[in-house]
């Protein structure tokens, strides 16, 4: 099975994150009313705002819950387990799941949750987390929350929105915090969150396959890495992997540091096998597979990346190059 | 099983199945035991007369999916929940009438409690943290509040107490109650099902993490019941009380009850060999025998006591999401989540 692809039978699912203001509901009233021809199931918390009528729009109170599996960041949105465990009963209405969080959530129970709950994870896909944020508004948010600089933290595509109530400058310096935060998440700077919907959905961002496919330039820059900033950084090595060390490794960085680190993905090439290793975890919650082979002539470069708070990069470089095959 | 010596399922023989077109969500039988409904994903409710079983009608009850049947309080007929917040009637002849309705909210579970000689009938569901009571009229009697969404909910075998799983344990109503506060039955983590054992004294959860957990009224004595594969999904207790069958593993996982409960005790596990999950099971309403249903769509019934086994249904028609005994425990209904429905006379003849 560790090989076979059911992404044709699951339902990929959305999340949708922002602060209070920054454009969530502008961008999900688009996402509903433009002609794409695709139907969604939406989950959200405060119905009145979504100006759309959507028989398909779930009205849910976030619960978020504590599993006792002894990870002491692991918990669950227990409201979706039971609504994707209900729109399954009606499989066939849609295509896929948008769920939009409150301002103020930490977007990792929602993501872990995916990880962690077998009818969830077999069922769906999560896709992407989309955090959309305000220009003008961004910099404040990021002095005055934790929320806000998780939310940038975790997503893989972010709408920087609103750009037109900010100068050129401005427009500069707020994407350059957000890149110090999550260097790896797609930006793209918007008005009224007005994009080609295709930059959003169906993004196949947690798919292993997919897992380092947009990784930028390695950068250089140790720029902010001054204690609870979140910041990310990646490291690659040219010798193979032993896999009984990167386990080893992982596993203990995970339970020790799972808290600090939000996310984690990696592309592994073990020593005497000839397909890709694909890693990513959401806290202390792994998952990992072999995705294809590489291919013919293709530098066979591990490569993983972190992004999460009081991250030793001197440490975490060790660590990783410990794992290289004797 | 050898290859040579293929069982002899009873479908053909005994059942009439119909392969309609959305996932299963529910079945069960009436009160008189002449009908048997079919509750699906599409909102549609397929009704089956057993003195006419050729013949099944299709009424459309929820602009949405059904997530929740069970008898009427009633002789005959069923109420079901949906996602479009309604909580309906539905007479064996078809005919529906609204009992109440909430809106946008899901009504995700129904339970009745049949009264005696037609009165003190009741019927309950489950919308979020809401459980809300009715009386045999259809009048609406109280609206219980718990501190998350409910996620179970079941009646005690006498109808005095209604009981709901949620976050962090459950809770256990008195129905008749002058002051409403319950009893809180606290355990850490969350719960996803609920049973009650028939003498009342032994309530259970299915839990999150692939374990069951339960709690001695009488004493306060606290049950871990772990070692599943995959989650529960499914609870249902023998007549008599001495056994719980569970699925969430690779056969119908069945706790002992008799001499002091299931502490330090190990399961004994029927109906299993053929690695695939089981899905569902349902305890004969009289006998020490126990449905159960697989993620293939294998139908068996098993006696407890010797394991023997009968099988119904053959795999291949879907993970089975629905399994119910008429009242007498002669007829056997099931359905699967690709749509698959059928219903077999089990009654000597």
């Amino acid at each position: 099975m560790a090989e076979s692809s059911q992404t044709a039978e699951q339902v990929p699912v959305t999340v949708l994150t922002g602060y209070l203001g920054a454009g969530k509901t502008t961008l999900l009233n688009r996402i509903l009313s433009e002609n794409h021809g695709k139907k969604y199931a939406v989950v959200i918390n405060e119905f009145g705002e979504l100006g759309v009528d959507n028989d398909l729009v779930v009205d849910s109170d976030e619960e978020v819950f504590e599993m006792n599996n002894g990870c002491v960041c692991c918990t669950v949105r227990g409201d979706l387990i039971r609504i994707v465990g209900g729109l399954m009963k009606r499989r066939d209405k849609f295509d896929g799941i948008i769920i939009e969080t409150t301002g103020l959530a930490n977007p990792a129970p929602v993501a872990q949750t995916f990880f962690v709950d077998d009818t969830v994870r077999a069922k769906t896909r999560l896709d992407a987390i989309v955090t959309v944020v305000d220009a003008k508004h961004l910099p404040q948010r990021l002095e005055d929350s934790h929320e806000a600089e998780d939310q940038i933290a975790f997503a893989d595509v972010i709408l920087l929105n609103k750009t037109d109530l900010v100068t050129p400058q401005e427009l500069e310096e707020v994407e350059r915090r957000i890149r110090a935060i999550n260097r790896f998440a797609v930006i793209h700077r918007t008005e009224r969150a007005s994009l080609p919907i295709a930059q959003v959905l169906d993004q196949g961002a947690f798919d292993l396959q997919r897992v380092l496919q947009r990784e930028p330039a390695f950068l250089t820059d140790d720029e902010h890495e001054h204690s609870d900033e979140i910041t990310s950084v990646s490291f690659e090595v040219e010798k193979p992997i032993d896999p009984e060390r990167f386990n080893a490794w992982i596993g203990l960085l995970l339970a020790d540091k799972g808290p600090d680190l939000l996310r984690t993905k990696g592309i592994l090439a073990y020593a005497n096998d000839d397909r890709r290793f694909a890693f990513q975890a959401v806290h202390m919650i792994a998952d990992g597979d072999f995705i294809g082979p590489w291919k013919e002539g293709e530098p066979r470069i591990s490569r993983i990346v972190f992004i999460g708070r009081n991250l030793n990069r001197p440490q975490l470089r060790r660590g990783f190059e410990s794992c290289q095959a004797a | 099983m050898s290859a040579t010596t293929a069982p002899n399922f009873l479908l053909d023989t005994r059942g009439v199945h119909r392969a309609l077109d959305a996932f299963v969500v529910g079945c069960a039988f009436d009160r008189t035991g002449r009908t048997a409904a079919f509750a699906l994903g599409d909102g549609a409710l397929h009704l089956v007369k057993l003195s006419d079983r050729e013949n099944w009608t299709r009424v459309a009850v929820h602009d949405g999916a059904t997530l929740a049947l069970a008898p009427d309080i009633a002789p005959s007929g069923f109420v079901s929940g949906g996602d479009d917040g309604g909580l309906r009637r539905i007479g064996s002849d078809g005919e529906m009438g609204d009992i109440s309705s909430f809106g946008m909210k899901w009504v995700e579970h129904v339970a009745s409690f049949a009264g005696e000689k037609g009165k003190g009938g009741l019927l309950a569901c489950a919308v979020g943290k809401h459980v809300h009571l009715f009386d045999q009229s259809g009048a609406k009697l109280k609206q219980l509040e718990h501190p998350s969404s409910v996620t179970g909910l079941v009646f005690d075998a006498r109808g005095k107490r209604v009981a709901a799983s949620h976050y962090n344990g459950a809770s256990l109503w008195f129905v008749a109650a002058k002051t409403d506060s319950p009893r809180r039955l606290e355990w850490k983590g969350s719960h996803t099902g609920i049973a009650i054992s028939p003498d009342g004294d032994n309530v259970i959860t299915a839990m999150q993490e692939n374990a069951l957990h339960g709690w001695r009224l009488s004493d306060g004595q606290h049950m871990r019941m772990s070692g599943y594969p995959a989650k529960t999904h499914s609870l249902s207790f023998t007549r008599n009380g001495k056994w719980l069958a569970s699925s969430g593993a690779e056969s119908v996982v069945l706790w002992p009850f008799t001499g002091g409960g299931p502490m330090g005790k190990a399961p004994t596990e029927v109906a299993g060999g053929d690695g695939v999950q089981c899905t569902r099971v349902a305890c004969h309403p009289t006998q020490e025998i126990v449905a159960a249903a697989f993620n293939d769509g294998l139908v068996v019934v098993a006696e407890i006591a010797s394991g023997r086994i009968a099988p119904i249904a053959p795999p291949g028609h879907g993970p089975v999401s629905a399994l119910a005994w008429s009242p007498d425990g002669a007829q056997l209904a099931f359905g699967t989540e690709a749509g698959f429905a059928a219903v077999l006379d089990l009654s000597g003849r």
